[in-house]
Protein backbone atom coordinates (compact mmCIF):
# COMPACT_ATOMS: atom_id res chain seq x y z
CA UNK A 1 0.00 0.00 0.00
CA UNK A 2 1.23 2.84 -0.77
CA UNK A 3 1.29 6.85 0.58
CA UNK A 4 -0.55 9.35 -1.21
CA UNK A 5 2.15 12.43 -1.91
CA UNK A 6 0.94 15.62 -2.47
CA UNK A 7 3.52 16.57 -4.42
CA UNK A 8 2.51 20.62 -4.26
CA UNK A 9 3.17 20.22 -0.78
CA UNK A 10 6.49 18.30 -0.92
CA UNK A 11 7.96 20.95 -3.54
CA UNK A 12 6.89 23.25 -1.07
CA UNK A 13 8.76 21.58 1.57
CA UNK A 14 11.61 21.15 -0.01
CA UNK A 15 11.66 24.55 -1.26
CA UNK A 16 11.61 25.92 2.95
CA UNK A 17 14.72 23.30 2.83
CA UNK A 18 16.39 25.01 0.28
CA UNK A 19 15.54 28.53 2.39
CA UNK A 20 16.85 27.62 5.79
CA UNK A 21 19.86 25.84 4.09
CA UNK A 22 20.38 29.12 2.38
CA UNK A 23 19.90 31.21 5.44
CA UNK A 24 22.35 28.99 7.48
CA UNK A 25 24.99 29.88 4.61
CA UNK A 26 24.32 33.22 4.75
CA UNK A 27 25.11 33.25 8.58
CA UNK A 28 22.12 33.26 10.58
CA UNK A 29 22.49 30.07 12.65
CA UNK A 30 18.40 30.26 14.65
CA UNK A 31 17.07 29.55 11.15
CA UNK A 32 15.59 26.17 11.76
CA UNK A 33 13.18 23.55 9.43
CA UNK A 34 11.01 22.71 12.31
CA UNK A 35 8.82 20.09 10.52
CA UNK A 36 5.46 19.38 11.49
CA UNK A 37 4.34 16.09 9.47
CA UNK A 38 5.80 12.20 10.09
CA UNK A 39 6.88 11.35 7.11
CA UNK A 40 9.65 10.22 4.76
CA UNK A 41 10.39 13.82 3.93
CA UNK A 42 10.42 14.56 8.09
CA UNK A 43 13.42 12.32 8.00
CA UNK A 44 15.88 14.11 6.60
CA UNK A 45 14.35 17.81 7.76
CA UNK A 46 15.18 16.49 10.78
CA UNK A 47 18.68 15.51 10.42
CA UNK A 48 19.29 18.86 8.91
CA UNK A 49 18.05 20.31 11.72
CA UNK A 50 20.42 18.80 14.18
CA UNK A 51 23.17 19.27 11.83
CA UNK A 52 22.61 22.59 12.00
CA UNK A 53 22.49 22.74 15.45
CA UNK A 54 25.89 21.07 15.90
CA UNK A 55 27.43 23.52 13.62
CA UNK A 56 26.13 26.10 15.93
CA UNK A 57 27.62 24.25 19.11
CA UNK A 58 30.92 24.11 17.17
CA UNK A 59 30.99 27.65 15.89
CA UNK A 60 30.58 29.12 19.24
CA UNK A 61 32.98 26.51 20.62
CA UNK A 62 35.00 28.21 18.49
CA UNK A 63 34.24 31.88 18.80
CA UNK A 64 34.98 30.61 22.85
CA UNK A 65 38.07 29.48 22.07
CA UNK A 66 39.19 32.48 19.94
CA UNK A 67 38.43 35.15 22.26
CA UNK A 68 40.24 33.11 25.04
CA UNK A 69 43.13 33.06 22.99
CA UNK A 70 42.82 36.74 22.46
CA UNK A 71 42.76 37.44 25.54
CA UNK A 72 45.77 35.25 26.73
CA UNK A 73 47.70 36.82 23.54
CA UNK A 74 46.95 40.65 25.43
CA UNK A 75 47.98 39.45 28.58
CA UNK A 76 51.11 38.38 27.50
CA UNK A 77 51.75 41.68 25.78
CA UNK A 78 51.06 43.37 28.44
CA UNK A 79 53.51 41.51 30.74
CA UNK A 80 56.11 41.87 27.94
CA UNK A 81 55.56 45.29 27.87
CA UNK A 82 56.12 45.46 32.20
CA UNK A 83 59.30 43.21 31.61
CA UNK A 84 60.78 45.54 29.04
CA UNK A 85 60.01 48.28 31.69
CA UNK A 86 61.63 46.48 34.63
CA UNK A 87 64.48 45.71 32.28
CA UNK A 88 65.30 49.35 31.38
CA UNK A 89 64.35 50.30 35.01
CA UNK A 90 67.19 47.44 36.21
CA UNK A 91 69.37 49.04 33.84
CA UNK A 92 69.28 52.32 35.95
CA UNK A 93 69.06 50.56 39.34
CA UNK A 94 71.78 48.31 38.77
CA UNK A 95 74.49 50.46 38.21
CA UNK A 96 74.71 52.72 41.47
CA UNK A 97 77.46 54.60 41.90
CA UNK A 98 78.48 55.84 45.40
CA UNK A 99 81.11 57.49 47.52
CA UNK A 100 82.30 55.95 50.56
CA UNK A 101 85.11 57.51 51.69
CA UNK A 102 86.79 60.64 51.00
CA UNK A 103 87.81 60.06 47.76
CA UNK A 104 86.68 56.75 46.89
CA UNK A 105 83.75 56.14 45.02
CA UNK A 106 82.26 52.18 44.73
CA UNK A 107 80.57 50.51 42.52
CA UNK A 108 79.18 47.33 43.21
CA UNK A 109 78.15 45.30 39.74
CA UNK A 110 75.86 42.27 40.21
CA UNK A 111 74.69 39.81 37.51
CA UNK A 112 75.43 39.62 33.94
CA UNK A 113 77.99 42.42 32.20
CA UNK A 114 76.12 42.99 28.35
CA UNK A 115 77.33 46.11 26.37
CA UNK A 116 74.16 47.94 26.74
CA UNK A 117 74.84 47.54 30.66
CA UNK A 118 78.50 48.39 30.74
CA UNK A 119 77.42 51.09 28.60
CA UNK A 120 75.46 52.47 31.70
CA UNK A 121 77.64 51.34 34.20
CA UNK A 122 80.62 53.35 32.68
CA UNK A 123 78.79 56.26 31.81
CA UNK A 124 77.38 56.79 35.52
CA UNK A 125 80.64 56.03 36.52
CA UNK A 126 82.59 58.42 34.74
CA UNK A 127 80.17 61.27 35.40
CA UNK A 128 80.72 60.70 38.79
CA UNK A 129 84.49 60.29 38.91
CA UNK A 130 83.88 64.42 37.28
CA UNK A 131 81.20 65.38 39.56
CA UNK A 132 83.11 64.13 43.15
CA UNK A 133 86.64 64.59 42.10
CA UNK A 134 87.20 61.32 43.22
CA UNK A 135 90.70 59.61 42.12
CA UNK A 136 89.95 56.30 43.33
CA UNK A 137 87.10 53.81 42.53
CA UNK A 138 86.74 50.26 43.36
CA UNK A 139 84.65 48.36 41.16
CA UNK A 140 83.28 45.32 42.90
CA UNK A 141 82.01 41.82 41.02
CA UNK A 142 81.20 39.81 43.49
CA UNK A 143 77.87 39.63 42.51
CA UNK A 144 78.98 38.96 38.78
CA UNK A 145 78.68 34.80 38.31
CA UNK A 146 80.86 34.74 34.70
CA UNK A 147 83.40 36.69 33.51
CA UNK A 148 84.15 35.45 29.81
CA UNK A 149 86.30 37.51 27.94
CA UNK A 150 83.32 39.44 26.74
CA UNK A 151 82.61 41.21 30.55
CA UNK A 152 86.35 41.31 30.92
CA UNK A 153 86.55 43.25 27.72
CA UNK A 154 83.99 45.56 29.39
CA UNK A 155 85.92 46.11 32.42
CA UNK A 156 89.14 47.14 30.75
CA UNK A 157 87.30 49.43 28.64
CA UNK A 158 85.72 50.86 32.05
CA UNK A 159 89.16 50.84 33.53
CA UNK A 160 90.81 52.21 30.60
CA UNK A 161 88.42 55.06 30.12
CA UNK A 162 88.23 56.04 34.43
CA UNK A 163 92.54 56.16 34.34
CA UNK A 164 91.63 58.65 31.23
CA UNK A 165 89.75 60.72 33.75
CA UNK A 166 92.49 60.50 36.66
CA UNK A 167 91.08 57.93 38.54
CA UNK A 168 92.64 54.70 39.55
CA UNK A 169 90.12 51.90 39.27
CA UNK A 170 90.40 49.05 41.23
CA UNK A 171 88.54 45.62 40.91
CA UNK A 172 87.47 43.67 43.62
CA UNK A 173 85.28 40.25 44.23
CA UNK A 174 87.59 38.10 42.06
CA UNK A 175 86.38 34.46 43.26
CA UNK A 176 89.27 31.63 42.90
CA UNK A 177 86.80 30.09 40.28
CA UNK A 178 86.56 33.34 38.18
CA UNK A 179 90.60 34.19 38.72
CA UNK A 180 91.62 30.62 37.29
CA UNK A 181 89.04 30.96 34.60
CA UNK A 182 90.41 34.40 34.00
CA UNK A 183 93.73 32.73 33.27
CA UNK A 184 92.77 30.05 31.45
CA UNK A 185 91.12 32.25 28.93
CA UNK A 186 94.33 34.04 28.55
CA UNK A 187 92.95 37.32 29.21
CA UNK A 188 95.67 39.70 31.14
CA UNK A 189 94.30 41.59 33.42
CA UNK A 190 97.88 42.53 34.74
CA UNK A 191 97.35 46.16 33.90
CA UNK A 192 94.63 46.65 36.34
CA UNK A 193 95.02 46.83 39.88
CA UNK A 194 92.88 43.68 41.55
CA UNK A 195 91.77 42.62 45.04
CA UNK A 196 89.81 39.25 45.92
CA UNK A 197 87.39 41.30 48.07
CA UNK A 198 86.08 44.66 48.58
CA UNK A 199 87.60 44.79 52.38
CA UNK A 200 91.25 44.63 50.32
CA UNK A 201 89.95 47.13 48.10
CA UNK A 202 89.14 49.52 50.60
CA UNK A 203 92.16 49.15 52.53
CA UNK A 204 94.43 49.78 49.19
CA UNK A 205 92.23 52.88 48.71
CA UNK A 206 92.73 54.18 52.07
CA UNK A 207 95.95 53.21 52.16
CA UNK A 208 96.49 55.52 48.83
CA UNK A 209 94.59 58.06 50.13
CA UNK A 210 97.06 58.22 53.30
CA UNK A 211 100.35 58.21 50.82
CA UNK A 212 98.56 61.26 48.31
CA UNK A 213 97.83 63.01 51.79
CA UNK A 214 101.32 62.71 53.18
CA UNK A 215 103.08 63.82 49.14
CA UNK A 216 100.37 66.38 49.37
CA UNK A 217 101.14 67.63 53.21
CA UNK A 218 105.41 67.08 52.42
CA UNK A 219 104.70 69.31 49.32
CA UNK A 220 103.25 72.24 51.45
CA UNK A 221 106.24 72.34 53.81
CA UNK A 222 108.82 71.73 51.56
CA UNK A 223 107.12 74.30 49.26
CA UNK A 224 106.86 76.97 52.51
CA UNK A 225 110.70 76.03 53.39
CA UNK A 226 111.51 77.05 50.22
CA UNK A 227 109.98 80.15 50.35
CA UNK A 228 111.81 81.13 54.45
CA UNK A 229 114.72 80.50 52.36
CA UNK B 1 78.38 15.44 11.60
CA UNK B 2 81.04 13.64 10.54
CA UNK B 3 84.37 14.14 12.45
CA UNK B 4 82.69 14.75 16.03
CA UNK B 5 82.74 12.35 18.65
CA UNK B 6 79.39 11.27 19.51
CA UNK B 7 77.41 8.50 21.17
CA UNK B 8 73.96 7.09 20.77
CA UNK B 9 73.86 6.49 24.44
CA UNK B 10 74.28 10.17 25.36
CA UNK B 11 71.18 11.48 27.19
CA UNK B 12 69.95 14.39 26.20
CA UNK B 13 68.96 16.98 28.65
CA UNK B 14 67.90 20.13 26.72
CA UNK B 15 67.97 22.07 23.62
CA UNK B 16 67.70 25.46 23.14
CA UNK B 17 67.57 28.32 20.61
CA UNK B 18 69.90 31.23 20.76
CA UNK B 19 68.31 34.28 19.46
CA UNK B 20 69.20 37.30 21.80
CA UNK B 21 71.68 37.82 24.51
CA UNK B 22 69.20 36.63 26.90
CA UNK B 23 69.38 33.36 25.76
CA UNK B 24 72.80 32.92 26.71
CA UNK B 25 72.37 34.02 30.05
CA UNK B 26 69.34 31.59 30.48
CA UNK B 27 71.53 28.86 28.54
CA UNK B 28 74.82 29.90 30.82
CA UNK B 29 72.31 29.29 34.16
CA UNK B 30 71.36 25.79 33.01
CA UNK B 31 74.64 24.25 32.20
CA UNK B 32 75.84 25.07 35.35
CA UNK B 33 72.93 23.80 37.20
CA UNK B 34 73.16 20.44 35.14
CA UNK B 35 77.46 21.08 35.88
CA UNK B 36 76.34 21.10 39.40
CA UNK B 37 74.01 18.47 39.11
CA UNK B 38 76.79 15.85 37.30
CA UNK B 39 78.46 17.04 41.21
CA UNK B 40 81.45 19.26 39.64
CA UNK B 41 83.05 21.23 41.87
CA UNK B 42 82.99 24.82 42.02
CA UNK B 43 85.65 25.43 39.68
CA UNK B 44 84.91 23.25 36.98
CA UNK B 45 81.14 24.68 37.02
CA UNK B 46 82.64 28.10 36.25
CA UNK B 47 85.05 26.51 33.49
CA UNK B 48 82.43 25.27 31.66
CA UNK B 49 80.06 28.23 31.76
CA UNK B 50 82.16 30.33 30.91
CA UNK B 51 83.53 28.43 27.79
CA UNK B 52 79.61 28.02 26.92
CA UNK B 53 79.19 31.43 27.40
CA UNK B 54 82.15 31.99 24.55
CA UNK B 55 80.93 29.59 22.10
CA UNK B 56 77.23 31.32 22.60
CA UNK B 57 78.47 34.65 22.35
CA UNK B 58 80.65 33.81 18.99
CA UNK B 59 77.78 32.03 17.82
CA UNK B 60 75.53 34.85 18.28
CA UNK B 61 77.76 37.60 17.25
CA UNK B 62 79.14 35.94 14.33
CA UNK B 63 76.65 33.04 13.27
CA UNK B 64 73.76 34.88 13.65
CA UNK B 65 72.50 32.76 16.29
CA UNK B 66 71.98 29.01 16.17
CA UNK B 67 70.96 26.16 18.30
CA UNK B 68 72.61 24.16 21.60
CA UNK B 69 72.33 20.93 22.83
CA UNK B 70 73.33 19.76 26.18
CA UNK B 71 73.92 16.13 26.93
CA UNK B 72 75.12 13.72 28.81
CA UNK B 73 77.04 10.73 28.53
CA UNK B 74 80.39 8.68 29.26
CA UNK B 75 83.11 9.90 27.01
CA UNK B 76 86.72 7.75 27.71
CA UNK B 77 85.36 5.98 31.13
CA UNK B 78 84.15 9.72 32.08
CA UNK B 79 80.80 10.59 33.08
CA UNK B 80 80.67 14.09 30.95
CA UNK B 81 78.79 17.34 29.99
CA UNK B 82 78.68 17.47 26.27
CA UNK B 83 77.63 20.84 24.75
CA UNK B 84 77.57 21.46 21.17
CA UNK B 85 76.53 24.44 19.84
CA UNK B 86 75.61 24.98 16.07
CA UNK B 87 75.20 27.58 13.95
CA UNK B 88 74.12 28.61 10.01
CA UNK B 89 76.26 31.14 9.71
CA UNK B 90 79.05 32.18 7.33
CA UNK B 91 81.31 29.78 8.91
CA UNK B 92 84.76 30.52 9.76
CA UNK B 93 87.77 30.79 7.01
CA UNK B 94 91.24 29.93 8.48
CA UNK B 95 90.46 27.41 11.52
CA UNK B 96 94.16 27.76 12.51
CA UNK B 97 94.07 31.32 12.78
CA UNK B 98 90.35 31.83 14.61
CA UNK B 99 91.42 29.46 17.40
CA UNK B 100 95.21 31.30 18.19
CA UNK B 101 95.23 33.83 20.90
CA UNK B 102 94.39 37.46 20.59
CA UNK B 103 93.01 36.93 16.75
CA UNK B 104 89.56 38.07 16.26
CA UNK B 105 87.69 39.16 13.04
CA UNK B 106 85.20 41.38 14.94
CA UNK B 107 85.98 43.98 18.07
CA UNK B 108 86.32 40.93 20.90
CA UNK B 109 89.89 40.77 22.32
CA UNK B 110 90.46 37.55 20.63
CA UNK B 111 90.24 34.78 23.05
CA UNK B 112 87.00 33.45 22.63
CA UNK B 113 87.54 30.01 21.10
CA UNK B 114 91.44 29.60 22.13
CA UNK B 115 90.15 30.79 25.81
CA UNK B 116 87.41 28.40 25.93
CA UNK B 117 89.26 25.49 24.23
CA UNK B 118 91.60 25.59 27.24
CA UNK B 119 89.04 25.71 29.89
CA UNK B 120 87.34 22.26 28.79
CA UNK B 121 88.87 18.63 28.70
CA UNK B 122 87.91 18.22 25.04
CA UNK B 123 86.49 20.59 22.48
CA UNK B 124 85.81 19.57 18.53
CA UNK B 125 85.21 22.25 15.72
CA UNK B 126 84.20 21.89 12.52
CA UNK B 127 83.39 24.67 10.13
CA UNK B 128 82.63 24.97 6.35
CA UNK B 129 82.19 28.55 4.62
CA UNK B 130 78.63 29.16 3.92
CA UNK B 131 77.18 26.49 5.80
CA UNK B 132 77.85 27.63 9.31
CA UNK B 133 79.99 25.89 12.55
CA UNK B 134 79.73 23.12 15.07
CA UNK B 135 81.50 23.35 18.38
CA UNK B 136 81.17 20.51 20.98
CA UNK B 137 82.87 21.30 24.16
CA UNK B 138 82.93 18.35 26.62
CA UNK B 139 84.31 18.25 30.97
CA UNK B 140 84.34 15.36 32.85
CA UNK B 141 84.36 15.03 36.07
Amino acid sequence: MSKEYNIDKIAERINRIEDVLASVAAGDLDARINAEAEDDLSGIEAAIDLLIDDLTDELKQREKMQKEVEDKLSKIQEQQKTILQQQADLLELSSPVSKVWDNVLILPVIGTLDSQRTQVMMENLLEKIVETGCTISILDITGVPTVDTQVANHLLKTVTSARLLGAECIISGISPAIAQTIVHLGIDLSTIKTKATLQDAMIFAMKQNKRSENVKLQSLFTSSDEKEE
Amino acid sequence: MLGLTSDINWETLSKHLIDSENNIVEVRQLVRYHAKQLSMGIIDQTRITTAVSELLRNMYNYGGGGEVLIEKGIVDDKISLIITCTDHGSGIEDLELAMSDGYTSGNGMGYGLPGAKRLVDRFEIKSELNMGTIVRVMKWK
